[in-house]
């Protein structure tokens, strides 16, 4: 993947219009985009359907990219997980068969971080993670990585659903918490 | 644990006493999306209309966001680009930026002006079908600016960024009335400033402005009436900087300023007073207040 500066420059390249910027774009945060929604959605065919999306937002919205505010990843994976998130949840409306199967997150083996460059923000994130309750750290993870809404959690922990909101929001404080401001 | 650097502060300031816990808990769940749908449409609609709440957000956007890193990368079909792209032309970035329509300046503008200004304006910019007029180019920028604010220092942040669209599209009839080119020689313009005094708008563009990592730029106004420089607060690091409820001392005096811009140290001049001024312009008169303002809907 391209540096975050360069993320920044095509992003900059794409606001006036410039195509082969955005299929540059593209080729750099696919894979990653892709892995993100495909975790959550589960379906090659809404995982294409939600790329598409994401990028055409990119190409009509890459003006009102903040560089200030976070990196250029960071905010096309937000626009990535809203839209397959979203997704998921109509889908979850309209069909109950569809429980979803367990993934292990953040799963014990090769280190998915071996050989890469940590960032301080994400050791920050990582060490305010580590120190939740395990369970409720499985819980932020997998409403994160895979998209699970309250019910599937309440499922999954065998829990009521109020039970979990109140875990979900006492996790999230005491990771903000722990960021501090 | 250390301490964020400067530029890591989080805009959602947690001091805020105002702020509940709950907002802040609402915005953490709409990122981590556990909100039930009805909720994630509440979210939505305040991210939408509410600064604070959509500020909120972010922060959750930029903190969480960073577990991304434990993702695995997967190679999407060669489809998916096609699909992008065969779409394109009905997404396009122009297609959100309806140019309203106008009708022509009331009276025609200083034709010295307007002839070197549009020529400049032709050189610096290529704005294709657009540049016939120096009232199009203008109201280009105009529209532009709503739909690409870019990035706006705190203190020149509209009160509601995000409901700011569709309000200001339909008041771009009454275009900017100032153009400054700040430059340090004529042939290289740095930055463009529109001046809408009416709505006390002001807009810079970055042209050739060379992006400088961990210094601000700074705006400045000088003008007869008061005796030293006035800030006017940071330019982003967009292409557009965006100021409203700006406050002129004397509207009409604004053609004979004279406005700076300097170069700081990041977050802006420790003095208060420009350290080391850099580009300068004076604004030029564009286009006359129309005679009867149309109805902004």
């Amino acid at each position: 993947m391209l540096t975050s500066p360069e993320l920044v420059w095509l992003l900059a390249a794409v606001a006036k219009g410039d195509e082969a910027a955005l299929e540059r774009l593209y080729r750099a945060t696919r894979p990653k985009l892709y892995g993100v929604v495909l975790r959550i959605l589960r379906r090659a065919d809404l995982a294409d359907e939600v790329m598409q999306e994401t990028y055409l937002k990119v190409w009509s919205s890459a003006g009102q990219f903040d560089p200030g505010a976070c990196s250029p990843v960071t905010w096309m994976i937000a626009i990535a997980r809203n839209r397959a998130i979203d997704l998921v949840r109509r889908k979850q409306e309209t069909s109950t068969e569809e429980e979803p199967e367990v993934m292990e997150v953040a799963a014990a083996g090769p280190d998915p971080l071996a050989g890469r460059e940590m960032n301080e923000a994400f050791k920050r994130l990582l060490a305010c993670m580590g120190r939740l309750d395990e369970e409720r750290r499985r819980l932020v993870l997998l409403a994160y990585y895979s998209g699970w809404s309250r019910e599937q959690l309440a499922a999954e922990f065998d829990k009521p659903v109020n039970t979990i909101k109140t875990w979900l929001r006492r996790a999230l404080f005491e990771i903000r918490e722990c960021l501090g401001s | 644990m250390t301490p964020d650097r400067p530029r890591n502060t989080p805009r959602a300031a947690p001091d805020d006493v105002s702020l509940t816990l709950s907002e802040d808990m609402m915005a953490a769940e709409y990122v981590l999306g556990t909100l039930d749908p009805d909720e994630r449409d509440d979210a939505r609609a305040r991210i939408a209309s509410d600064f604070t709440f959509a500020a909120l957000v972010q922060y959750w956007e930029r903190r969480l966001g960073e577990l991304h890193a434990l993702t695995g990368d997967v190679e999407p079909p060669a489809a998916v680009w096609d699909a992008i792209r065969a779409k394109l032309g009905t997404a396009a970035p122009g297609a959100e930026m309806r140019l309203p329509e106008v009708g022509p300046p009331a009276s025609a503008p200083a034709a010295g002006n307007d002839v070197e200004l549009r020529a400049r304006l032709a050189r610096w910019r290529n704005l294709s079908a657009l540049t016939g007029s120096l009232a199009a180019t203008l109201l280009l920028f105009a529209v532009m600016q709503i739909t690409a604010p870019g990035l706006l220092p705190s203190r020149l942040r509209p009160k509601s960024e995000a409901a700011a669209p569709t309000v200001a599209v339909t008041q771009a009839a009454p275009p900017a009335r100032y153009v400054a080119v700040l430059a340090r020689e004529a042939t290289s313009p740095a930055f463009i400033l529109t001046v809408d005094v009416a709505n006390r708008n002001l807009t810079v563009r970055r042209v050739s402005a060379p992006r400088e990592p961990g210094k601000s730029y700074e705006l400045w106004l000088i003008s007869g009436k008061s005796p030293a420089p006035r800030s006017l607060g940071l330019v982003g690091t967009g292409d557009f900087t965006q100021s409203s409820d700006l406050d002129f001392d004397d509207p009409a005096s604004i053609g004979e300023a004279t406005f700076a811009v300097s170069l700081e140290p990041e977050g802006g001049s420790p003095t208060g007073a420009p350290s080391n001024v850099i580009f300068l312009g004076k604004p030029v008169e564009s286009i006359p207040a129309p005679a009867s303002q149309s109805e902004a809907h």
